[in-house]
């Protein structure tokens, strides 16, 4: 505190000041209050006009702040100023708790501050929802791709269950037919199993079962004896039951035809019977085999 | 003594009751407080010179305060208040210092 006031002494009297001068310093102060403020100036015209212009001079200025304070007068003058400080203070007390809580430091703000804060939150604002679109937009594409690969996985499994009837190697179920062919003097070969089958192919035979073995595209025939052919290297012995999965009225029509698969057994000595089903069910398997030098070109 | 008193009363009253004042006037508060500190150093430097004189005392209290906010209204519509209020709050604190220093003076001739 002391030294705010040596620091400002310099501004409030020249330099040259020496202490301990009672009469000079007044003099000289009360010039000086002439000369920094008109206000002060006032004060002096009306104590020289007023009733404590002769007192002045004899008291010292402490003896005065003493008897101004104690013992307490209660005049208008008195209530006067004590109504302004009451407001200072109030006011003073105010501001000091509005500015020390927190949430307002906003609220001693000028409007050009407020205007640059309102900016700056305006450019975080759309800083942050530039940042957000991307977000979504990257959460888009993710859910986009997932959901692509979900699509995929699933065609890739209707694929295998597509190539897995083909190949024999899961089971099959369908509308289609029976037929059986009941030969009990022998004379269906091999070669007529093989008609059969193409001619089933023909009239568009999805999946194809000979008694217990699958007849896929490597399948192939052999002639085994009297009543007894090898298929796919599984001896199979009559009757033969084919199993056939496929629109069944065309494969019917297909066996049926003049000179067909049920004539020519016929002439065999042999009964072929065609059963059409709503639903037959292709349950023998060939076991999975992996390819030991024909890769996928795809890749 | 009532006058001090009335300052030690407000303050309380302010800490305690917390009035909320008008946004309106929210910018000049500030400046008003100072103005009126320096009105009150130049009353108490009166008095110690045996010069106080209420009446002229309640005039500077009022016109200073009323003069700083103008001067702060001038500024905010001008558009440099707050430079201008730097401005007052050095000049009113320089005069304020010169007060005191004389009060100084007065009370410890020194």
């Amino acid at each position: 505190m002391s030294k705010d006031e040596d620091r400002a002494e310099p501004v409030a009297e020249p330099p040259a000041s020496e202490p301990g001068t009672p009469p000079g310093g007044v003099a000289r102060d009360s010039a000086a209050a002439d000369a920094a403020a008109p206000g002060d100036a006032r004060d002096a015209d009306a104590a020289e006009a007023g009733v404590d212009g002769t007192a002045a001079e004899s008291l010292s200025g402490r003896q005065r702040l003493l008897a101004a304070i104690w013992p307490p007068r209660l005049n208008r003058a008195q209530l006067l100023v004590a109504v302004l400080l009451f407001s200072l203070g109030l006011g003073l007390a105010i501001q000091v708790r509005s500015t020390s809580t927190s949430d307002s430091q906003l609220r001693g703000a000028r409007q050009e501050d407020l205007v640059r804060i309102l900016d700056e939150v305006d450019a975080r604002q759309q800083r942050l929802q530039s940042e957000r679109q991307q977000l979504q937009q990257s959460l888009t594409t993710l859910q986009n791709s997932s959901q692509q690969a979900k699509e995929a996985q699933i065609q890739t499994l209707t694929k295998e269950q597509q190539l897995g009837v083909l190949a024999g190697t899961v089971g099959a179920t369908g509308p289609g037919i029976e037929l059986t062919i009941t030969d009990p003097a022998g004379k269906v070969q091999a070669d007529m199993l093989l008609n059969t089958l193409e001619e089933l192919r023909a009239a568009g035979a999805e999946a194809v079962q000979i008694n217990d073995v699958r007849v896929v595209a490597n399948t192939w025939f052999a002639d085994a004896g009297t009543g007894m052919v090898t298929v796919g290297g599984t001896q199979v012995s009559q009757p033969y039951r084919f199993t056939v999965i496929g629109n069944s009225h065309d494969l019917d029509t297909a066996l049926n035809i003049p000179g067909g698969v049920v004539q020519t057994v016929d002439k065999d000595q042999a009964t072929a019977t065609v059963t059409e089903k709503s639903s037959v069910a292709v349950t023998a398997l060939i076991p999975l085999t992996s390819t030991d030098y024909a890769h996928s070109a795809q890749p | 003594m009532i006058a001090v008193l009335g300052l030690v009363v407000g303050v309380i009253v302010g800490l305690v009751v917390q009035p909320g004042i008008p946004t309106a006037l929210v910018p000049y508060l500030p400046i008003a407080i100072v103005a009126a500190l320096d009105a009150v150093f130049g009353g108490i430097r009166a008095m110690l010179d045996g010069i106080f004189d209420d009446k002229v005392f309640v005039v500077s209290f009022l016109s200073n305060v009323v003069v700083a906010g103008l001067i702060v209204f001038l500024g905010d519509q001008l558009g440099v208040g707050s430079q201008l209020s730097t401005g007052v709050v050095v000049v009113l604190g320089i005069r304020i210092f010169s007060n005191a220093a004389a009060i100084r003076r007065h009370l410890f001739r020194a």
